[in-house]
């Protein structure tokens, strides 16, 4: 019981002091996870789409391959984006290994698949009728888009909100592909990693509990902006 | 000629749901498609529409050949606006919904707001125009929808089944609407509608389908039945319900069977006569020149009596009387 007595007490006391190589760590963590949430956002939600709506040889394989990447783990994307990012690899005069770049590009690939899947499952369940009364207002393929997009954006955003979770929580890429340097690749979930190893447990939960109350906040934002929309 | 269409085919997974040899439709006028469950008429107004193609065929649209395969759909659906059976609002207030096919339009935002006014007005659901849509009622939202399509300032408005589940006074007020908009506006209103009085009173030309097809008159009293041997060329075709009409026809097995409600007779009293069968009146409708009157002999079957030999009859809700089904009056439809 003390152990998390006193993990509170640490996190309440990171919180609370405003640590700077703290307060770092917390804002490499976030902009990490929000830069590859928005390019994966970008990629899978008209992806999803376009999947959702049209109909193609091979879409349900598609469907099936895509829901197989959910359960990627983050180890497999780490390794993979090491051997092409790595100085021997592919991509390795581009010097991205240990950087925040090389964190993104493995998150982005992890979440894809999530953001793409959900989409698909949101736009999935619109009523067809609304595309039929878009196109008879005299709306032209895009703008029907756009509406029908509309109409799915609560489980769009809820796509999004699943993949910024997924990324906010993740070691195996950060750390593979980051190397947890102090200052400049240094997330939450690494910092972690490093107080378990170093038998500083306390911290290690404490950045546990500070990592959960920064994506409590991040939903709650969140929820209200869909509430203030749904009315 | 609004639309002229020549062997206009739809066909769904193998079936065919629409079968069309010829269909004139005149400008500016009212006109209702009806038939029952199933005859075709919501996929006909989709054509109709430009939001389908048909299988095969050929279409005509004020003159002009329609190419479904080409990109002139898209001009074409300015010009004819389709309000669905239960139609379906977009989750904002009523008068952005009324006002989304003038953003698409790009109208000016200052005369936006005073069509949707007026449009609101027209269908009296100006009081509602900050609601959310999809507070709204079935009958709310249809009025809307109406609205809506209206903002397109089409050349012609397809309403199917505009006033299916909705209340007595909705319902009056979507008539009222549909009349005003071809009057004043000079709209062609095309609607679906199972209710033939509705269809008598509004409509200015009728045409039934069934099963997919043109049909002469509309198909009222369909029934499932099972067809059995009599004597030869008669047979019994036996009802769900055990009622069994004595018929001509060369079919067996399952069948679905029409009564013509006008050359069904109705009396106060039975008669030995093959199909005659005792009942209850339940419903009486004026119409026209003639009596609708409901019958329940086990089922419910709609009778037309001209007006001159009902007042002879004296007859009220409530009271029991005689049907007969001459065997000209039944029809084995396959």
């Amino acid at each position: 019981m003390d152990f998390f007595i006193d993990s509170f007490l640490s996190a309440a006391s990171l919180i609370w002091s405003m640590d700077p190589e703290f307060l770092v760590v917390v804002y490499v963590s976030l902009k990490v996870s929000s830069t590859s949430t928005l390019i994966a956002s970008i990629v899978g939600v008209p992806t999803g789409f376009l999947i959702a709506f049209t109909e193609f040889r091979g879409r349900r394989l598609l469907i099936t391959i895509l829901n197989t990447l959910l359960s990627l783990p983050t180890v497999v994307v780490g390794l993979f984006v090491y051997a092409f990012i790595s100085r021997r690899g592919v991509f390795g005069v581009y010097d991205l290994l240990y950087t925040q770049k090389a964190m993104v590009i493995g998150q982005v690939i992890l979440i894809v698949p999530i953001v793409t899947t959900f989409t698909i499952a949101a736009i999935s369940r619109i009523d067809e009728r609304y595309r039929k009364t878009a196109l008879t207002l005299g709306a032209n393929l895009l703008q029907t888009a756009w509406l029908i997009l509309r109409e799915a954006r609560f489980g769009i955003a809820a796509a999004i909100i699943a993949a910024f979770g997924r990324v906010i929580a993740e070691v195996g890429i950060s750390m593979m592909l980051g190397g947890n340097a102090k200052g400049f690749t240094r997330t939450m979930t690494t910092a972690m990693a490093l107080e378990y190893d170093k038998g500083l447990f306390v911290l290690s939960v404490a950045l546990g509990i500070v990592l959960l109350t920064v994506s409590f906040a991040v939903n709650l934002f969140f929820n209200y902006f869909q509430g203030k929309a749904r009315v | 000629m609004l639309y002229a269409m020549k062997n206009v085919k739809k066909r769904y997974e193998g079936r065919t749901v629409l079968d069309l040899e010829a269909l004139s439709l005149g400008k500016g006028k009212i006109l209702v498609l009806q038939g029952p469950n199933g005859a075709g008429k919501t996929t006909l107004l989709e054509i109709m529409a430009f939001l389908s193609s048909p299988t095969s065929g050929e279409m005509w649209f004020d003159g002009r050949k329609v190419d479904f395969t080409g990109n002139s759909l898209m001009g074409l659906r300015q010009k004819v606006v389709l309000v669905q059976q239960h139609a379906i609002l977009f989750t904002t207030t009523v008068s952005r919904n009324v006002e989304l096919p003038l953003r698409i339009r790009k109208t000016p935002k200052r005369a936006r707001k005073q069509i949707v006014e007026d449009l609101l007005n027209l269908v009296g659901m100006e009081a509602l125009g900050d609601a959310r849509a999809h507070r709204l009622s079935g009958g709310e939202t249809q009025r809307v929808a109406i609205a809506q399509a209206l903002a397109c300032y089409p050349e012609v408005i397809l309403l199917d089944e505009p006033t299916a589940n909705v209340d007595v006074e909705n319902q009056m007020a979507i008539e009222r609407t549909i009349r005003d908009i071809n009057r004043t506006k000079g709209i062609s209103v095309i609607f679906t509608t199972h209710d033939m009085i509705q269809a008598s009173r509004i409509a200015e030309e009728t045409v039934f389908l069934f099963e997919g097809k043109k049909a002469r008159s509309t198909y009222e009293n369909i029934f499932s039945a099972h067809m059995e041997l009599d004597e030869d060329p008669w047979k019994y075709s036996v009802l769900q319900n055990g009622l069994r009409l004595r018929v001509q026809s060369e079919k067996l097995g399952r069948v679905r069977i029409c009564i013509d409600p006008r050359a069904v007779r109705l009396s106060r009293s039975g008669s030995s006569e093959d199909n005659t069968f005792q009942g209850r009146l339940v419903q009486l409708a004026d119409e026209e020149n003639r009596v609708r009157a409901h019958v329940d002999v086990g089922m419910l079957l709609s009778v037309l009596v001209p007006k001159d030999v009902f007042s002879g009859m004296d007859l009220g809700v409530g009271d029991p009387v005689w049907i007969t089904c001459p065997a000209e009056s039944i029809e084995v439809l396959g």
